[in-house]
């Protein structure tokens, strides 16, 4: 393999890390705070890649893919907000098997609701005009988009560290992780800040959507796809760790690139993140920037 | 239906109302009754002891005030104000403050987080640097992880995080379990100097000697119930303790 090549599976590797991370971050705040396993989160970033889409044809080449994430991003985190106090709320305290049941339930409502409202095929946008250009690096050509979403992942990636540890919110949201009868004893209410912590999160899963939907087809099938990825990055990083999803993020995305760019690895490539995820699971059930489960 | 059998509030509220009054408190966890009928009124400037053994149900009754258990029934008010129908959070908003039992505080978070997250601000009050003041230890180990403290860091950190919600009652769960005596010490001088400033100080405890030395009256609290009450002079060496605490 020469360096140009492997410079386009790295650069390959890290936009696919880019989304991602962005997804999987959202999964393991709500999981950190809330206990809950929300097998939602894929479908909440399919919300988003078709509101992008749509609102991004329309708007046209220069504005439209801005202004089809914002809009994407504010659809999502209300349906968030819906689906916290609707649902979630119910089954806070319940079973970790009663949750998924119940988050596994909105995935299929939603998946009804894509499918209904944008219908089942394949949907497209392109970059925004500015960066809708290739570069060539050492022989290779390279879209400026995988550039952007790199970018623009390391851009939130910082955003969240600042919330969580720059902010007061953050401080909840941290002591929230810890021990929540002790915070609401604080003068803090935290059903708000449960409602607030999942919205971040659905939010977090809207600009995953918003930003990969350029760089492929946007379908109805996207939510499982994403979710069964951005699982397999928590149980290596550690669900709970935002860390964790960054380097998790890391392995998956480059694993995929390196497997997908080769003719007789290729048919495996996802079987080769579930073999990582099996030897994690073997070594550290909890993962490798997770906390064991204090019994 | 059930009648609400509270008695009506108290008919003027502010300043001259007792810091802390708890009328017909009953606590249930599903079909345990845990604290029967439990009345209690602490004046401003005044500590009230409440003594009893493991499991009497000081921290139920305590849970109950702080409004942490969903199995309560009856009215709490503070400065002849009812906070019965509050949430948690509202009562412990300036209120009530409750330093719980264990040296409990967010491990995760630094020592200057853990006292900023229950900060309410009041005219002459707590703020970081008083408490700062206060426990000199905190201030060195202001960036540390709370996880990482010894057990008496953590106590003074918990109390550190009571004093700085600038409340009318604090309720203190046990405090000087597995403290070092000079510690302890600490703590009685602390809650006297609170006193003075008016606080009510409601001290759940097994250490009478600490408690009966700060208090100005005691409970004794026996499967559920208070079962006396008296001045904290006449508590000492009295035929109740012995029973009670077994003393």
């Amino acid at each position: 393999m020469s360096g140009g090549q492997l410079l386009l599976f790295v650069v390959g590797g890290l936009s696919n890390a880019a989304y991602l991370f962005i997804v999987a971050a959202g999964l393991s705040l709500v999981f950190g705070a809330l206990r809950v396993i929300n097998m939602a989160h894929g479908s909440l970033y399919m919300i988003a890649a078709f509101v992008t889409v749509v609102v991004a044809n329309q708007l046209g080449l220069t504005l439209g893919f801005w202004g089809g994430l914002v809009v994407a991003v504010i659809v999502t985190g209300l349906v968030g907000a819906l689906i916290e106090v609707v649902v979630l709320r119910r089954v806070y305290g319940e079973e970790h098997l009663v949750q998924l049941l119940a988050t596994y339930a909105l995935t299929l409502v939603i998946a009804g609701v894509v499918r209904t409202v944008f219908g089942a095929n394949y949907r497209t946008v392109k970059p925004p005009a500015a960066i809708n250009f290739s570069v060539t690096l050492a022989g290779n050509s390279y879209a400026a988009y995988s550039f952007f979403m790199i970018g623009a992942a390391v851009v939130i990636g910082t955003g969240v560290y600042v919330l969580m540890y720059r902010t007061t919110l953050g401080r909840n949201i941290r002591a929230a992780v810890s021990d929540p009868e002790l915070l609401s004893a604080s003068g803090v209410n935290v059903a708000r800040l449960y409602t607030v912590v999942f919205v971040i999160g659905a939010a977090l899963a809207a600009l995953g959507g918003a930003i990969v939907a350029p760089s492929q087809a946007v379908n109805a099938s996207m939510d499982t796809d994403v979710l069964v990825l951005a699982f397999a990055i928590s149980v290596i990083g550690g669900l709970g760790s935002i860390i964790g999803s960054l380097v998790g993020a890391l392995i998956v995305g480059e694993v995929l690139s390196f497997g997908l760019q080769n003719q007789y690895t290729n048919p495996y490539a996802i079987a080769f993140v579930f073999i990582i995820m099996v030897i994690v699971l073997t070594i550290r059930p909890w993962g490798l920037f997770g906390k064991a489960e204090q019994t | 239906m059930i009648v609400d059998p509270a008695p009506a509030p108290p008919a003027t509220a502010g300043a001259t109302m007792p810091a802390l009054q708890v009328r017909q408190l009953d606590v249930r966890y599903g079909k345990s009754h845990v604290v029967f009928d439990l009345a209690v009124e602490v004046a401003r400037g005044e500590l009230l002891a409440l003594l009893g053994r493991n499991g009497a149900g000081k921290t139920t009754a305590i849970l109950g005030i702080v409004g942490l258990v969903p199995g309560a029934s009856g009215s709490v008010y503070v400065s002849g104000r009812s906070v019965s129908k509050l949430p948690s959070y509202r009562r412990t908003k300036g209120h009530v403050a409750y330093v719980p039992s264990g040296a409990r505080c967010f491990p995760n978070l630094t020592v200057q987080e853990n006292l900023e997250l229950t900060a309410r601000p009041a005219a002459g009050g707590w703020t970081l640097a008083r408490v700062f003041e206060r426990f000199p230890k905190l201030r060195e180990l202001r960036s540390n992880q709370a996880g990482g403290l010894s057990g008496g860091e953590r106590q003074m950190l918990a109390v550190g995080r009571g004093l700085m919600s600038n409340p009318t009652v604090l309720l203190l769960d046990e405090p000087t379990e597995g403290l070092a005596p000079v510690v302890v010490q600490g703590l009685g001088s602390l809650l006297l100097d609170l006193k003075r400033t008016g606080m009510g100080i409601l001290l759940a405890e097994q250490n009478h000697r600490l408690a009966l030395r700060v208090a100005d009256r005691a409970a004794f609290i026996e499967k559920g119930r208070i079962v006396a009450e008296m001045p904290a002079a006449e508590a000492r060496g009295s035929d109740i303790l012995h029973r009670i605490l077994g003393v």
